[in-house]
């Protein structure tokens, strides 16, 4: 079933055509990659769909009501809930304050609660419940940052470059709690730039370049798509 | 989603920590307790330890500014808001009381939901449009929201009392009580003062002062994360509006009279100063704050002039050196201390 459905959607910085007309859709036991190189748009994309952003144009479909241009904390209170690029956190309360927070507001309705110290030991922060948020590590701000967004209870989640700057240990740990989202009744739509991950945990991909979508489908088949290895490789002479 | 499944998960620890103690180090119930049971018997019991009429009339003066600073560290310390506008509220619940008890007879004790609910209405006819614009516009507004108010006074002719102001009779005997007596004001303010503190403490240790901290943490993390932030800057703009409403009305009860220049621009700055120079996030920061510009001038004989230099100077001095305002430096002192003797 599709949750997440986006038609035509457009944003504009003043002249900078960020998103030109994307068309995506998401089912809830789904992980969708979203690709592209820098500045292609992806960031915009979340920030729009998810109310940080308004749309220029388009729709945004969520379980199919019409959420374009809500305010971020109701969007999220419906259960569709994003992470940032930049490692965010409520940098001087504690890890189990940070995770109470989410855990207050966040989605009101689906599935139960769950108890947000079940929650920082499913992303691997058990035991550090007491510790200041910004005083820990970037591995470690980066796990809780996905504890934050999970403990607001999300049908989809969309995370924004949740492998960067870790490790690959610390990614292959990641990949793991990712792969086991849609089985818990969380789907995933992410981005990230590390193809290794994308290709092993993604049932699609999309990919962006100047805020247009210019390929869809299975990882193998879009990273050989010509348009795709232009975009990557730089264009065939 | 059920996490039921995944009590087993044995995904690989988080790498540990780096250096020693993270978070602050635990307190004995002794050592939380003994500050604050201090504190209080100070505040209930100073009338028997005679204190002249000059000394009683500052502590009642230090009290009305720190009901109104509770208020101002809840939206301050909390949500991370600064208000330089809270005389003006203070003002507004001043005037409400001397107002209400001259033309509808009401008591104190009749005025002061009025007064407190009034105040708060105040603020969120200021609030509702500027908290939703960010940071340095709501300075602003509220700085501004002083020099409207001042203006709205003078010109307000008979009804404002204009330029001269109003007067006000005494609060009088309630139960016996008689309130005309400054002890007993006192004694009052001192209730007040605790009630405050004591609200103050609620806010703080339940979820909703949860909530404004996530704000004052980061907006943008706690919008994603379902908080309704616009609604909650401006309930906590109320909040702390409401407690300058009641101190403004203690305030003119104390007083017996009231004027416009009471109410403007530099009694709300002082007001500002005096949060951040106690500790906007520790619990008896008001009154430190409250306490320190109160009697400082007193101790150290200066004359107005001369306080409003060390007042700046005293500010600048506390956001180099102690950025957590004087009770947080205190604390930190303590903590720092404690920690050589354990060691030793
Ligand atoms: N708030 C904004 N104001 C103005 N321009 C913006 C804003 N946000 C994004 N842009 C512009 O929109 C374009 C897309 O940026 P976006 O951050 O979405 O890229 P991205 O695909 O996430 O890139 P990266 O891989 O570097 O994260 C860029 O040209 C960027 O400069
Ligand atoms: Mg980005």
């Amino acid at each position: 079933m599709i949750a997440l459905e986006v038609k035509g959607l457009r944003k504009t910085f003043g002249g900078v055509v960020a998103l030109d007309g994307i068309d995506l859709a998401v089912g809830l036991d789904d992980i969708v990659g979203i690709v592209g190189p820098n500045g292609s748009g992806k960031t915009t994309l979340f920030n729009v769909v998810t109310g940080a952003l308004k749309p220029s144009a388009g729709s945004v479909r969520w379980l199919g009501e019409e959420i374009g241009g809500m305010a971020a904390y109701q969007i999220a209170r419906k259960g569709l809930v994003r992470t940032f690029q930049q490692a965010m956190s409520f940098p001087a309360l504690t890890v189990r304050e940070n995770a109470l927070i989410a855990h207050e507001h966040g989605a009101r309705s689906g599935t139960r609660a769950v108890v947000p110290d079940a929650l920082l030991r499913f992303v691997g922060l058990d035991g550090r419940e007491d510790e200041i948020a910004g005083s820990m590590p970037f591995g470690n701000l980066r796990r809780l940052g996905l504890a934050l967004a999970l403990a607001a209870r999300p049908r989809l989640l969309l995370l924004d470059e949740p492998a960067a700057g870790l490790n690959d240990s610390e990614t292959e740990q990641l990949a793991g709690i990712i792969r086991r989202l849609p089985g818990l009744g969380v789907g995933v739509c992410l981005i990230d730039h590390d193809m290794n991950l994308m290709t092993s945990i993604c049932q699609r991909l999309i990919v962006l370049d100047f805020g247009a979508k210019i390929a869809e489908g299975r990882p193998e088949d879009v990273l050989n798509d010509r348009k795709v290895m232009e975009v990557y490789l730089g264009a065939p002479t | 989603m059920d996490l039921a499944k995944t009590e087993s998960l044995d995904l690989p620890q988080a790498e540990p920590a780096k250096g020693g103690s993270v978070g602050a180090p635990r307190l004995t119930w002794m050592e939380r307790a003994i500050v604050p049971a201090g504190v209080f018997l100070l505040l209930i019991g100073l009338p028997w330890l005679h204190p002249g009429y000059r000394l009683l009339s500052l502590a009642v003066s230090t009290g009305v500014n720190t009901i109104a600073l509770c208020g101002l560290a809840i939206l301050f310390g909390q949500a991370g808001i600064m208000s330089v506008g809270h005389a003006a509220l203070m003002g507004v619940g001043a005037y409400a009381g001397a107002i209400l008890a001259r033309d509808l007879d009401m008591s104190f004790w009749a005025a002061l939901p009025c007064a407190a609910l009034l105040a708060a209405a105040v603020a969120g006819l200021v609030g509702l449009p500027s908290l939703r614009v960010g940071g340095h516009h709501f300075v602003i507004i509220t700085f501004a929201l002083c020099g409207l108010f001042t203006i709205v006074l003078t010109n307000g002719g008979a009804f404002t009392g204009a330029a001269t102001g109003l007067d006000i009779a005494p609060i009088g005997t309630v139960f016996g009580v008689n309130f005309s007596k400054l002890q007993n004001l006192y004694l009052l303010a001192a209730a007040f003062v605790l009630a405050s503190i004591g609200l103050m403490r609620l806010v703080m240790t339940s979820s909703y002062g949860r909530t404004l901290r996530s704000i004052r943490e980061n907006e943008t993390l706690a919008a994603a994360l379902g908080v309704n932030v616009g609604l909650h800057k401006i309930v906590a703009f109320m909040i702390s509006g409401a407690f300058a409403g009641v101190a403004g009305l203690v305030q003119v009860y104390f007083l017996q009279h009231i004027s416009p220049d009471l109410y403007g621009a530099f009694p709300s700055v002082y007001i500002a100063l005096m949060v951040m120079l106690g500790g906007p996030r520790m619990l008896l920061g008001p009154l430190m704050g409250a306490f320190i510009v109160t009697f400082l001038p007193e101790v150290l004989n200066l004359d107005p002039i001369d306080a409003r230099i060390a007042y700046g100077v005293g500010l600048i001095l506390v956001i180099l050196l102690l950025p957590g305002g004087v009770m947080a430096g205190l604390a930190h002192l303590y903590l720092s201390c404690r920690r050589c003797v354990v060691r030793s």
